[in-house]
Formats: structure tokens, sequence, C-alpha cells
């Protein structure tokens, strides 16, 4: 077996090469070692993720530029199915094969938008306005709508006229999460959708 | 009605699915290094040497074919029985390299090897007076050489005989190792090294045929039995942080080096899909100008090439 006590991780440098086997049998290095100064090497990065489109949660591997160092800009230039994950052993549907395109377009959503009732337009609008928004229009339809009792007196406590649709590649902790929030508010209509 | 798998059951579907294990092609390995070397060859700086190297391929091959042939004769893997139930019980190496009892044949293929590359022309004059000088040595001291290349010492090693002992040795390993059934070498603990002869691995290579397409493969240095190990993973230390690629710009798109955040180490990795002749030893040997500006890096390599070694006492 390898002595990995005296084993040592190689150096090939000029100077190493000049007692290696090709210098000893009579063979000259020096060309090859001059040449290396017109080489420079370019660095990549694969990146393991899901496919975020629908509940198969397919592996992928994100190809980058860059080493992802602080002066260096990292760009997605390519994806693939990867081929190790055992959900689709390097397969990807139309959808998923488009994802650098999902990453690159000029239209992707970078923030919350908001379009007004009856506009057609869609403006900016800040993280907190859009939670509070959110929040405060729930709690209008909730306090509306929340039905405590049947007419014939048993408990329900239910909110029928509001219902969640939520992430379709989300793992079983952010399932048990959602299942959490929304029962209990009551609501009864929620779906993690493979279907988008 | 639901189903759910039991963690059990999930394993066994991972075992088969993905072949593990790429037992070599004794037909075609070492003609096809050979064919690989003199393409390289062409126009490449270290020409004469990846030229040397084909003529030592092609010995290969004949050496090959020849004990191949008198392996099956003996049923050499059928009387392996006991030893296989052993290697699968103890996850360990079938044909352990380190500590095997060679038979002496495996030094008449040295001795042929040399005997025909002394007698080739073209190369220089050390090339000649080293297989002479192989050719004449006593038993023993080959030997002990051997068993200095098998452990990847750095010193001690003679490293103007070496490619040509270690070409030897491949020839013994690959033949046992290609006589054998792909369920007879097992999966073992340490992902590191060839489950056949515990040996490390040279390079990886991506394969592109339909049954292995995407999946990575160690190649191993000795018998070059191939295992599967999951890619963006350290073949050193099996971390998945800080994996980087690294090319040379404008050079070929088929052979890139696998470096580790973690224990600074690379090991060069082939893609078949870009270049389907890549060869894990031909191409590997062939990149040295990547190894240099590696080390420049400071990214030192995981294990050697076996066609060239370095003595770190010179």
């Amino acid at each position: 077996m390898t002595d990995l006590t005296r084993r040592q991780f190689l150096k090939i440098t000029g100077a190493t090469l000049a007692g290696s086997s090709l210098a000893l049998l009579g063979f000259s290095a020096s060309v090859a070692i001059a040449e290396v100064r017109e080489f420079k090497l370019s660095r990549t990065t694969e990146t393991r993720n899901t496919c975020p489109y629908c509940a198969v949660a397919c592996g992928i591997v994100m190809y980058s530029l860059g080493d992802g160092s602080k002066n260096a800009k990292a760009s997605i230039i390519h994806i693939e199915g990867d081929p190790d994950h055992p959900v689709n052993r390097g397969t990807l549907c139309p959808k998923g094969a488009g994802l650098l395109d999902f990453v690159h377009s000029p239209s992707r959503l970078l923030r919350p938008e908001y379009r007004a009732p009856g506009s057609d337009k869609w403006q900016p609008i800040s993280w907190d306005d859009a939670l509070g928004r959110i929040a405060k229009l729930m709690k209008e339809d909730r306090d509306a709508n929340f039905v405590a009792k049947t007419p014939t007196g048993l408990t329900v406590n239910r909110w029928l006229t509001t219902a969640m649709l939520a992430a379709s590649a989300s793992s079983n902790e952010v399932g048990y999460l959602t299942h959490k929030v929304m029962r209990s508010f009551g609501v009864l209509a929620f779906d993690n959708q493979a279907r988008v | 009605m639901q189903r759910i798998l039991d963690p059990a059951r999930i394993e066994a579907f991972a075992a088969t699915s993905v072949p593990r294990i790429r037992l070599p092609d004794p037909a075609s390995l070492f003609a096809r290094r050979g064919q690989r070397l003199r393409t390289l060859a062409e126009g490449h700086s270290l020409g004469d040497y990846l030229r040397l190297m084909a003529a030592v391929a092609d010995g290969q091959q004949v050496a090959l074919d020849a004990l191949r042939a008198a392996l099956v004769a003996e049923q050499f893997a059928q009387q392996l029985g006991r030893q296989i139930e052993l290697a699968h019980e103890h996850r360990m190496p079938l044909l352990q390299a380190a500590g095997f009892p060679r038979q002496e044949r495996w030094r008449a293929i040295l001795t042929e090897l040399c005997t025909s590359i002394a007698g080739a022309p073209g190369f220089p004059a050390g090339v000649r007076s080293v297989c002479e000088r192989i050719i004449a040595s006593p038993g023993a001291g080959i030997e002990t050489q051997a068993d200095l290349l098998i452990a990847a010492r750095t010193s001690g090693v003679d490293a103007q005989a070496a490619p040509f002992v270690m070409a030897a040795l491949q020839v013994y390993w690959a033949a046992m190792t290609s006589s054998l059934q792909m369920s007879d070498v097992t999966q073992i603990d340490v992902p590191g090294v060839c489950p056949t002869c515990g040996t490390l691995p040279v390079s990886s290579i991506v394969r592109s045929d339909k049954r292995s397409q995407g999946y990575r493969y160690l190649h191993c240095g000795l018998c070059a039995t191939e295992w599967h190990l999951v890619r963006i993973t350290c073949s050193q230390c099996l971390t998945t942080e800080g994996i980087v690629y690294h090319s040379i710009e404008g050079g070929s798109a088929a052979v890139r080096a696998e470096s580790c955040g973690q224990c600074h180490t690379y090991r060069k990795i082939l893609y078949q899909e870009k270049d389907p002749e890549v060869e894990p030893v031909a191409d590997d040997l062939a990149s040295l100008a990547l190894d240099l500006l590696m080390t420049e890096e400071g990214l030192h390599r995981g294990s050697g090439n076996p066609l060239l070694w370095q003595n770190t006492e010179t």
C-alpha cells in the first residue's frame, strides 16, 4: 500500500524535471519549460444545484467562469443535468435545458413589483412595502371571512377565501414549514405544485 | 397507496444504476495508449519522449496478449475463488499490489520490453544503455525497485529505469485484472485508491459511451481499472468545497486540472465528450505544461504518472 507517511505530493518544476526519467534518459525538457511562459491558466468552477421549475427537483451542474475570488466577477456560462444525481441522471426536460436563458434573461424578476388594481403597469416596490401590503390584505380578508363554527355549531376554524401557491422545488423542511404556517392561519387550500 | 422505499433498497438501486467499475479491455489497452501517444507527439515539445513511450506501449500490448493467453490457460480467475470472498468480506483490494507475491514472469516481460526498446532506432543513446543495464541487473535489485514504485516512494527510485519497470508491472497487473469478472471487484472503503490493486489513480476521465455517459472514473496507474467517483469531488480528500478546474487558455478543452481548495492538490480530469480519443495515461503525460503551471500556482499533484518519475534526492 502507498506509504502515506513517506509519500509527498509532487511538485513539477523545471528543476524537478532535471532529475526525472525524461532528462535522465537523454531527452531535453527545455523547450517545454520555456513555452510554458506563453501559456495562461483559465479557471472555471462547477456548482451543483436543484432545478427550480418543478417538484421533480432534478440535479443540475452550473458552469461558471472565474473561481469566485473577490476581484473576479463570476458568470454562469453553461448549465446541464447532473449525471450523478439519482433523480435525473444527467437528463433535463426542455424547460430545464433552457435554464441558462432563464438566469440571464433581461426580463428576469430581480425585485418585488406591484401592479395596482385596474392598472396595466408594474411598479417597483420595496420588500417592506410588499410584505406589509400582503399582511394587511390577508388580515382584512381573514377578519371578514374566517369561519370559526358552522351554522350547526361544529368548530371548524377555517379560512376559505385565500389560497397559497407554494414553491415546487422545496425541501422536506420547507414543505413542513409551509404546512405549519398556512394551517395555523386556517387556510385549507395550498399547493406545492409540480406543474408550472 | 403510498410506497416508501427503505434506505437499503435505495442503496441497492444506486449500486446497479451506475456502472461503478470498468475493467480494462485487454485487446486494446496498450495499443490505444501507444496510438494516442504517437498522435500527441506530433508537433509536441516533448514529442521524442512521447514517441519512446508509444514504443513502450506497443511492446506492452504484445506482452499483454501473451500473458493473457497464459492466464486463461491456467484458469487464473477461477482459482482466485476464496480470495475474492475475502476481498468482498473485508472490502479490500482483490489483487493488492503492495506485498503481492509477484511471479518471476513479470521480470521476463521487463527483459522482453527492454530488448525491443534497446533495438529500436531513433532514441537517445541513454535509452539503449538503460535498457541494457536493466536486462543485466540482478533480479533482487529489480524487485526492490518494483516495491518502491508500487509504494509510490519519492526517494530511492531509479528514475531512469522506472518507466520501463513500471511498464512491465502494468502488463502483469493489467493481464490479471482483465481476466476478472466485473462482479469480482467490489467497492472498497477508501474511494481514492484502486479497488482492484490499491494503487493511486493517475488521472480521472469523464466517459461518453452509452452506459457511462457523463460519469467520472478514476483510472488506476497500475492495473488500469476504472472506478466511479462523483464529479466535483476532490479525489484526494473527497471534499466538495473549493473545487476549481484549470485549463490552458487556447489549449485542449478535453484536459483540465481539478484542484481542491481544502488539501491544495490537483489531479487531471479528461473529457471524452470533447475528444473521444483521450487516454488517461497518455494525455496526462502529454499535458506536462499544465503540471508546470499548476505547481507555479502552489498546487501539487496528488500522484505521479507511471511513465515519468522524479527522484527527490537528485
